[in-house]
């Protein structure tokens, strides 16, 4: 229970506020649990980076990026897979615009880098987390119309 | 209304028993309806075909005639001369007028075909009507697609020896979801399950395919390309730009218009006979016959300026009034200089869309029935630089061709040879939002956004202790909510008391895989965890009439009360 729990959180995280009820929908308990737990420690555990995601080093060039994207949407896009992985294929998607635009790609990385060094610093985990989270929120906003 | 799932039967239709026997996996066709000229493809299980039809053609045209017992459409009837089309007794053009109200230009233009086309102009459905014995019979558009659907199944399940359930049809980019709708229960009418797929996108799946097997047989480099998709039929222009590797087909941008072959026609007619209008307004019998005489000439007359640089035009429209005219290039040009203006926009806008520069493009792919026409393939070359045009791909059997590999691979069946290790990646083709900030139209889902796709937008309210909001769901690109296509209204109720400003109503748009689209909504007061009633859920489109008076009634009968603003946050 716990881990999907999880799985699904980590997915809807990726937007503004959260909790969007078309995905809980089948367990309205999850929705409630899932918004109080929003600054909660799952976040430190859940949240992977966008290279996490396209399962590729910080150090990846343009072309090894966009070869990665295609490979998971090979694998990941609901009209392959037949499950419900309109999830998977959002967050995959949502990876793959910041990181194929080079200033988003920097603005993102600067982030990364400030959160490291907040955490490293001795200041609380949760704090760096959550204005990562924060940027991450934003930086979804603005992608939407960009490539 | 008709859920648009898509679903291949096979797996979950037959018994464990029969599996075993099944030979054949259950395959969609793809299926191209065009204003003017259809076809039908299946993926036979190592190539696209085309399926011809008892007289032995590829390529059918799009029309259905009333004047038999049963009607017949272009499948299966035979004209005794191209006439025959034009007296009356045929519909054709259904493209243009499906999903349309009688305020719609497209719906005007179309007026002056032999059928009839009634307006009243108050925004509801035309009237339209077949000329049978001297009787105006009525139909809809929706009816004569479903009619033109059988007869393409009917055959495609007489050669294929099976039972067709499943089909990939091709739309122009410029259809509403509204107008989406309304094809899909012309299908649910011919009994078929249809998936959508946006005809510049289907050409696109097909030229992936074509890289991927270059790569194989060793020709290709594999990197990615970057293709300028360029369809224009009969009644619609649409433009791609996708970018194109590794067997996916990622759609960056789409534009579309209804401009098509139908307006250059329409406008060499006028210019020929510049009182036609007038003299065809009656639509007697003769008159009928007179507009179908011109009708012919004038196409005729086009066609062959693809390849000659004039036309000699002569015919005999009775009543001793005669048309003898030679008619260059230059003047079909000039008389159509706006036309190709709006192809010349459309391109540059999707290729702007797209953040293309014309030096990424490695290339263009020009199909549909106006892709002979000079001016436009100049048009082309001019705007991407290039000093050819990309070869290889049939430009009346593309469309097709693409749809029956999307039925093909949503069909899950494999392929020895990797042929159908393709994926297209499709985006929206227009954008998505709310009437907010007084009468403006605030897009949620943008256009050209990847499918799947989830987006959500914060907004307040306009009243102090405003408790209910009013959330009316456009589909378009232009600013003022009301020049857009409506989906459907819902109201949202409930509101936690507070100041003007303050209470937090986020809409939440989500577009599934099935291209099914929900509206959510709640509101909450900030730092609230918890909205304060259900959330709500709405099935878009919910109009069942295309009428943009519904936005209007609402807005008289509640003015302000119900508004809703965008939030801006703080910091």
């Amino acid at each position: 229970m716990a881990s999907s729990f999880f799985t699904s959180f980590t997915h809807s995280s990726l937007r503004p506020t959260a909790a969007c009820p078309s995905v809980q929908r089948p367990n309205p308990a999850v929705v409630a649990s899932a918004a109080g737990l929003r600054f909660g420690r799952e976040l430190s555990v859940g949240r992977s980076s966008f290279y996490e995601v396209l399962g590729i080093p910080m150090t990846a060039s343009c072309r090894e990026i966009k070869a990665a994207y295609r490979k998971l949407a090979r694998t990941c896009h609901p009209d392959v897979v037949a499950e419900n992985s309109a999830e998977e294929f959002i967050k995959i998607q949502a990876a793959y615009l910041t990181l194929s635009d080079p200033d988003k790609r920097a603005d993102y990385d600067r982030e990364i880098y400030k959160a490291q060094l907040v955490s490293v610093s001795g200041l609380s985990s949760r704090t760096g987390v959550s204005s990562y989270s924060g940027y991450c929120t934003r930086r979804n906003w603005e992608s939407d119309q960009c490539w | 209304m008709a859920e648009p799932i898509y679903t291949v039967a096979s797996d979950s239709e037959t018994t464990g028993e029969e599996k075993t026997t099944s030979t054949f996996p259950e395959i969609a066709v793809g299926i191209d309806i065009g204003t003017s000229q259809c076809s039908i493809a299946v993926w036979n299980g190592s190539q696209v075909e085309l399926l011809k039809n008892t007289r032995n053609q590829k390529i059918m045209r799009s029309y259905v005639t009333f004047k038999d017992e049963t009607p017949s459409g272009g499948v299966s009837n035979e004209l005794s001369h191209e006439y025959d089309m034009l007296s009356g007794a045929a519909i054709f053009n259904m493209k243009r007028l499906i999903g349309r109200v009688d305020t719609d230009p497209v719906v005007r233009a179309s007026k002056s075909l032999p059928f009839l086309v009634q307006t009243l102009d108050i925004g509801v459905r035309p009237f339209v009507a077949a000329l049978v014995n001297n009787v105006w019979r009525s139909t809809t558009p929706e009816e004569v697609l479903a009619i033109f659907i059988v007869e393409l199944k009917v055959m495609a399940e007489y050669q294929l020896k099976r039972p067709i359930r499943n089909v990939v049809l091709t739309i122009p980019v410029s259809f509403s979801r509204f107008q989406l709708t309304r094809v899909e229960r012309a299908c649910a009418m011919a009994g078929l399950q249809v998936r959508l797929m946006p005809e510049p996108t289907a050409v696109a799946l097909l030229y992936a395919q074509q890289q991927q097997q270059a790569v194989h047989e060793g020709m290709g480099s594999g990197s990615e390309k970057i293709a300028l998709i360029f369809n224009m039929g009969a009644g619609y222009c649409d433009v791609a730009v996708s970018a194109v590797g590794g067997g996916v087909s990622q759609i960056r941008a789409l534009a579309g218009s209804p401009i098509g072959g139908e307006d250059l026609l329409q406008n060499t007619m006028k210019y020929l006979l510049p009182n036609s209008e007038s003299i065809f307004s009656h639509r007697g019998i003769d008159e009928i016959r007179r507009m179908g005489l011109l009708r012919v000439v004038t196409q005729d007359a086009i066609h062959k300026l693809s390849y000659q640089s004039s036309v000699q035009i002569d015919v005999n429209l009775g009543n001793g009034s005669k048309l003898r005219k030679v008619l260059s290039r230059e003047e079909f040009e000039m008389v159509n200089s706006k036309v190709f203006e709006k192809c010349e926009n459309l391109i540059k806008q999707c290729l702007h869309d797209a953040r293309v520069g014309t030096e990424d493009l490695s290339d263009v792919v020009v199909v549909g029935g106006c892709s002979y026409i000079p001016k436009i393939r100049n048009l082309l070359m001019e705007i991407s630089k290039k000093k050819a045009l990309h070869e290889g791909i049939d430009p009346l059997e593309a469309a097709v061709s693409g749809a029956a590999l999307e039925g093909a691979i949503a069909s899950g069946i494999g392929d020895p040879f990797g042929s159908l290790d393709l994926l297209s990646i499709q985006v929206t083709p227009l954008a998505i939002g709310i009437r907010a900030d007084g009468n403006s139209f605030i897009p949620i889902i943008p256009k050209n956004t990847t499918m799947p796709a989830r987006k959500e937008l914060v907004f307040t309210t306009v009243q102090d202790n405003q408790s209910e909001a009013l959330i009316v769901v456009y589909e378009g690109e232009e600013t003022r909510a009301e020049e857009n296509h409506l989906l459907g209204y819902f109201k949202i109720i409930g509101i936690p008391p507070a100041p003007k400003g303050i209470p937090e109503i986020t809409i939440c748009m989500d577009i599934d895989s099935s291209n099914m689209l929900r509206v959510l909504a709640w509101a909450t007061l900030p730092g609230g965890q918890h909205p304060a009633t259900p959330y709500m859920e709405v099935k878009m489109p919910t109009v069942d009439d295309g009428h943009g008076w519904c936005a209007e009634a609402l807005h008289g009968k509640y003015g302000a009360t119900m508004e809703l603003v965008t939030l801006r946050k703080k910091g």
